[in-house]
Formats: structure tokens, sequence, C-alpha cells
């Protein structure tokens, strides 16, 4: 696992705030209902920061963002590299 | 302004050269076209629709992302007759479940012969739009519309012809009313409505082809982005900037930028806006950008508040008179009133006694800085042909220092809901309709202070959840106008107790949450006189919002109630 992915469960983990929930790079987050679909603008944000790259959010979808594999193929796929 | 038969006569008259919409996706990358190349397009998208059966009198849905596509989309359905409705593209902030509910119901109803999406129209979403039988499932910019591409070199003055006479009475397009999704009402109006709103719209506000530059983030599904933003430079000729409303959300700061790079003259935003760029853009930046070329910034929410305006005017050194209201709805096609744009101040702000204002639903004006008393910023004066009346509960027309609902009349009202003469029975009383809004008209400005399903009554008291919600807004440890007060029956006290939910700034913050309860409570009673019972103090995106991005107040309500069942026991 990357770095950054790393750095994007641990702030999952924060934001979830429940004891005993363990996530990895695959862990379901909208489709389980561990995090609210409204959570993911700060996802997405993060997500651009982690990157490098600026997102469409037009473009993206909540299957798009539902583990942090899929939210890295998805900068991958729809992010432009930012200046 | 030259007087049109129809919408799609005024975009006709518009010079081909004259630039339209100039969509901006980022820093280096935009989508410009003029007005002969976007009708190029919709007669070409219009040419598809008759090949495929599609004529006057039928309705299109478009539920496509915010875009040119989307734009010419919608016009070509409008050349030929029919009637086109705008809904919201599912996007990763909409919950699934819900959005298939809502998007369901609200196509049946409107019993469509074509729905169109795009060609990244999520699969798993399709399943929740109603395709009836008579219903096609066209996608834009798929083979359905290509294939026609080389039939299409015809010139524009060719094609004229093959475009149906369209009659003014006739439907122009139906717009959803704000609300969450399953409960949205299409808002059916007519070609001449929709003309006679711009016409005055564009005079109270000195529109100018010449000068004049639009810049919007608004849904176009929405009525201030539909009306204001596409429709009004559609018919007057004005080139629109416009971005994603959702690229907006993600990084309010553009709207800085776009403004700046493209000296844009007039926007319309909800009051949420006011606060959100300033509070989202760090202050160092602040100073970055010129806003020096708007004209206009219309606040078009009810209600209205000053200190939200004061708060992006301060941020971004804006002259007073840049910063407009208005009282508008879809069913009105859009504006009932409009702030005079030459009052150098901006629109009139007032102060009225709070007890009386409370205890007496009356407005008895009293001098700024007196204690208890509170403000209200107008919504502006009736354009003209549009009337307004305050009536009580009970049906009586009340003096102009009364509150009561506002009922609206004029020549830019809905013919009714589509499809729903019962909601539409409902609505439109003996020619006037009934807004569910409470404000009051004084002195020929127009005052709106809440919702009349949200009146809080508290031990015979009339408490405005807005004003509640204001003050803990004001907290600077709670998240930007996420904020809801609702009142919650207390059998005990045989009278309505004030619960308020409030997001925090940060997460952490909530580890001071007794502290910071205590403190809003305080600022409460210290505002308005009124305890508190409970405050709920949330995580950042807790509260429902709605469509149009605002808290939605009832599905928060049941969320807490769900969340909070010991406040369920009493309800």
């Amino acid at each position: 696992m990357t770095s950054e992915a790393q750095q994007m469960i641990d702030h999952i983990v924060q934001l979830i705030r429940k004891p005993g929930v363990t996530i990895d790079e695959n862990t379901p987050l909208v489709s389980s209902g561990l995090i609210d679909s409204m959570a993911l603008v700060d996802l997405l944000l993060k997500l651009e920061d982690l990157t490098h790259r600026r997102i469409p959010a037009g473009k993206v979808q909540p299957k798009d963002m539902d583990t942090v594999l899929k939210m890295f193929a998805t900068a991958e796929r729809v992010g432009k590299p930012r200046k | 302004m030259i007087r049109a038969a129809n919408l799609i006569d005024a975009l006709n008259r518009a010079p081909a050269g004259q630039p339209f919409i100039t969509f901006w996706i980022d820093e280096d990358e935009r989508q410009a076209l003029t007005f002969g190349e976007f009708r190029r397009r919709a007669r070409e998208q219009a040419r598809v629709f008759r090949d495929h059966g599609l004529q006057a009198g039928d309705r299109v849905v478009v539920i496509m992302p915010q875009g040119i596509p989307a734009m010419t989309t919608f016009v070509a359905a409008m050349m030929l007759g029919a009637a086109p409705a705008f809904l919201a593209y599912p996007n990763f902030k909409v919950e699934p479940s819900k959005y298939r509910s809502g998007l369901l119901g609200v196509t049946a109803n409107l019993s469509a012969k074509a729905v169109v999406i795009d060609d990244e129209f999520p699969e798993e979403m399709l399943a929740c739009v109603s395709v009836g039988d008579d219903t096609m499932l066209l996608r834009a910019g798929a083979k359905d519309f290509k294939a026609q591409r080389e039939l299409q070199e015809s010139h524009e003055h060719t094609s004229k012809e093959e475009i149906p006479k369209i009659r003014p009475d006739g439907l122009a397009f139906i717009q959803h009313s704000a609300g969450t999704t399953g409960l949205q009402k299409g808002v059916a109006l007519t070609h001449a409505a929709v003309l006679r709103q711009i016409e005055h719209l564009a005079r109270a506000l000195k529109i100018d082809n010449e000068a004049d530059r639009v810049y919007t983030w608004l849904p176009l599904y929405h009525d201030m982005g539909l009306i204001a933003c596409f429709m009004l430079p559609m018919v007057c000729h004005l080139p629109v900037v416009m971005q994603s409303p959702l690229d907006w959300v993600m990084h309010p700061e553009t709207l800085l930028q776009i403004i700046s790079e493209h000296k844009c003259t007039l926007a319309w935003m909800p009051n949420f806006a006011f606060q959100f760029v300033p509070r989202r853009t760090p202050e160092s930046r602040w100073r970055d950008y010129d806003l020096s070329s708007l004209r206009l910034l219309i606040n078009c929410s009810e209600p209205v508040r000053a200190s939200s305006m004061s708060e992006f005017q301060r941020a971004f050194a804006i002259k007073s008179a840049v910063l407009q209201s208005s009282y508008a709805m879809a069913e009105n096609v859009f504006a009932v009133t409009q702030s005079d744009i030459d009052r150098p101040s901006g629109p009139l702000r007032i102060w009225v006694d709070g007890q009386q204002f409370r205890g007496a639903h009356r407005v008895k004006l009293v001098d700024e800085g007196t204690p208890g008393a509170v403000s209200f910023t107008s919504s502006g004066r009736l354009l003209p042909h549009q009337q307004v009346r305050v009536v009580s509960d009970s049906g009586v027309i009340l003096q102009s220092d009364f509150v009561g609902e506002i009922l609206v009349r004029g020549d830019c009202l809905f013919e009714g809901y589509y499809n729903r003469p019962d909601l539409t029975a409902q609505a439109i009383v003996d020619g006037w309709y009934h807004t569910g809004d409470l404000g009051f008209h004084l002195d020929g400005e127009l005052y709106v202070v809440g919702r009349k399903k949200d009146l809080l009554i508290i031990g015979g008291e009339n408490i405005y959840p807005q004003d509640i919600e204001e003050i803990v807004g004001g907290h600077p440890f709670v998240h930007d106008g996420r904020v809801i007060a609702m009142g919650v029956y207390n059998p005990d006290l045989g009278t309505e107790e004030i619960v308020v939910v409030a997001e925090v700034e940060h997460e952490e913050l909530l580890a001071g949450a007794v502290e910071l309860e205590q403190e809003i409570r305080s600022r409460v009673v210290a505002g308005l006189g009124v305890a508190v019972r409970t405050v709920f103090l949330k995580p950042p995106k807790w509260i429902v919002k709605s469509t149009a991005g605002k808290p939605a107040r009832s599905a928060t309500r049941e969320k807490l109630l769900t969340e909070h069942p010991e406040l369920n026991a009493q309800a």
C-alpha cells in the first residue's frame, strides 16, 4: 500500500470515529454505510491533496469513492495533474 | 428589450457572433460558444428529437451534468414545442437510495416522451428513471445524436422553416420547486409567463446586453439557475460564465477567480453562499481578487440576512450598492420582488420591537440598537404587475404592520403543478398563490421572515427557527449555516420546546461540547429571550441538505429523532 493510501485510511478512521472498526484499501465505505455520502466532499478534497490532482467533482459518483483503492483509481482516471 | 413571441423567437433574434455560454472547467480549460453556435447545436438536436417522433406538447426529461450539452438539449425540446424539465444529475454527494426514490416519482409524474441522459450516466441509476412503454431513453452525445451530424451541415437560416410555430400560451418548460427530491413538484410555465418575468426583471435590473455578463454556479434544475442565469441571458442576449455547482462547492474560491478573470457584472446567490465563500477562502487571499466589475450580486433567499451579506462585503471590499436582494420562487417563474438597485446602501434594513413581533406578530419600528430589537432586511419592492397579500391563519387580510402568510398574484404565475390538480387546488385559491412563507409588506417593501410550517410556538410566543439559527450559526465553532432549530412538543409543559442541532467546524471541537453548548444557550437567551431545551452538536456533514444545498429541515428532524429516540418519546 502506498503512503498516500495509508494517509487516506488514517483520515477516514478519524472521520468516522467508530472504535473497533478497521479499514483497509478494500473496505466498502459508502455502500456499507460507514461514511455518510455528505462526508465525501471532505474525502474528495483530501484525495486532491494527496494525489496533487484536480478532480472534476461532476465526474465522480458514490461508487467511485466506495473504497480507498477505488478513490485513488478515480483520481487517476478523471483527475488532472495540478500545476 | 425587443418583445419576442416566445423564448425560441428571442433566442433567434440574438446576433450570431455574440458570446453566449462560457463553461469554466478549471484554471486552464473552458468551453465557449456564441449564440449562433448555440442555436446551430440546439437545432441539430431538435432534428434528432423530431426523427424520434417527438412532438409539440410532449415532455422531455433532461438528466445531464451541468454544461452546454444539457442547455442545448433543453432548448432543442422547446424548439419543437415540447416541454423540457431539468432534473438533478446523480452525483457523489447524493445518497443513492434517496436519489432513486425521488427520481422515480418525478419522472413517472411527468410521463415523458423522452428521457435524455449523457454517455456517462451511471448504469446503477438507470433503474430509477421511470421509462414507461411510451418513453424513449436517449443518450445525448452518443450515436442517437452523432449519426445525424453529417446531415446538419445545412446553414442555420435554411432550417428555420422546420421549426413549428410555438404558441405564446403553450407550455415552455417545467421547473421543479426546491425541496428534497421526492417532494419536488413540477411547476408548469408558459412562454408568455416566462417572457413577462424576464421583461420585468431586465427592466428592474437595467440589463444592458453590451455591458452585462452573468456569473453562475447555480444548478440548472433550480429556478435561480434556470431563469436568472440561463433564460434571462438567452432572451436578453447576455454572455454567461458558468461552472458546475459541484466544482464550486468543492472550491468556493473559484467564484472569486471567475468573476475577476471574466469581469462578470451580475450574479445571484442563496444566502449561505455569502458566508461560505469568505469562510472557505484563506484571508491572505481575499484581496487577490478584483470584484469591481460586479454591478449586482443578488441575495435570493428567504429570509435575506444582512449579517451574511456584510461578511461577504467586508471580505472582498464590495460597494453596498452591489449587494441586493430579491424574493423569488419557481411558481412565479422567478422573482416577485427586487430591491431598488439605485439605493446606494443596498436593501433597506429595519429594526422592530422583539416582544411585539414574537408575541403579537406585530411590526413596531424601533431605532437600531434598541434592546431586544429584531432586524429584518427587505427583499425589495414588487416587480410590475405583481401583487402580494399578507393573511392571517384564518385567511383575513392583514394590515401592513402585521406578519402573516404571503400570497402572490400576477402575470408570471404558474399554470399549476404538472399532472397534480390536487396540489394545484391547494396552492392557488381564487387566483392567489399561497407561498407558505411568512412576512410583512411595509411601505412598499416586502420582508420575508420564515416559513409558515417552520414557525415554533413556545409558550405563546412566535419564534422563527431562522432567528435562532442565525445566532447559533454566528458562533465561530459552528459550521457555516449548518444549524437547524426545531420545536419538539413537551407534554409535561404543554408547549413546544426548542431543540437545536448544529455542526461543529471541526470534529475535534466536539471534545469541548459541554462548554460550547452552554455558550450557544447563553447566546440564544441573550438574543431572543427564549431558552433552548437541548443542543445537539454534530460532526461536519451531519445535517441533511436539500437538492438546492440548503439544510433540509424535515429530513434533519427525522434523522435527529431517529438517532435520539428519547426526544421521540415526548414528541
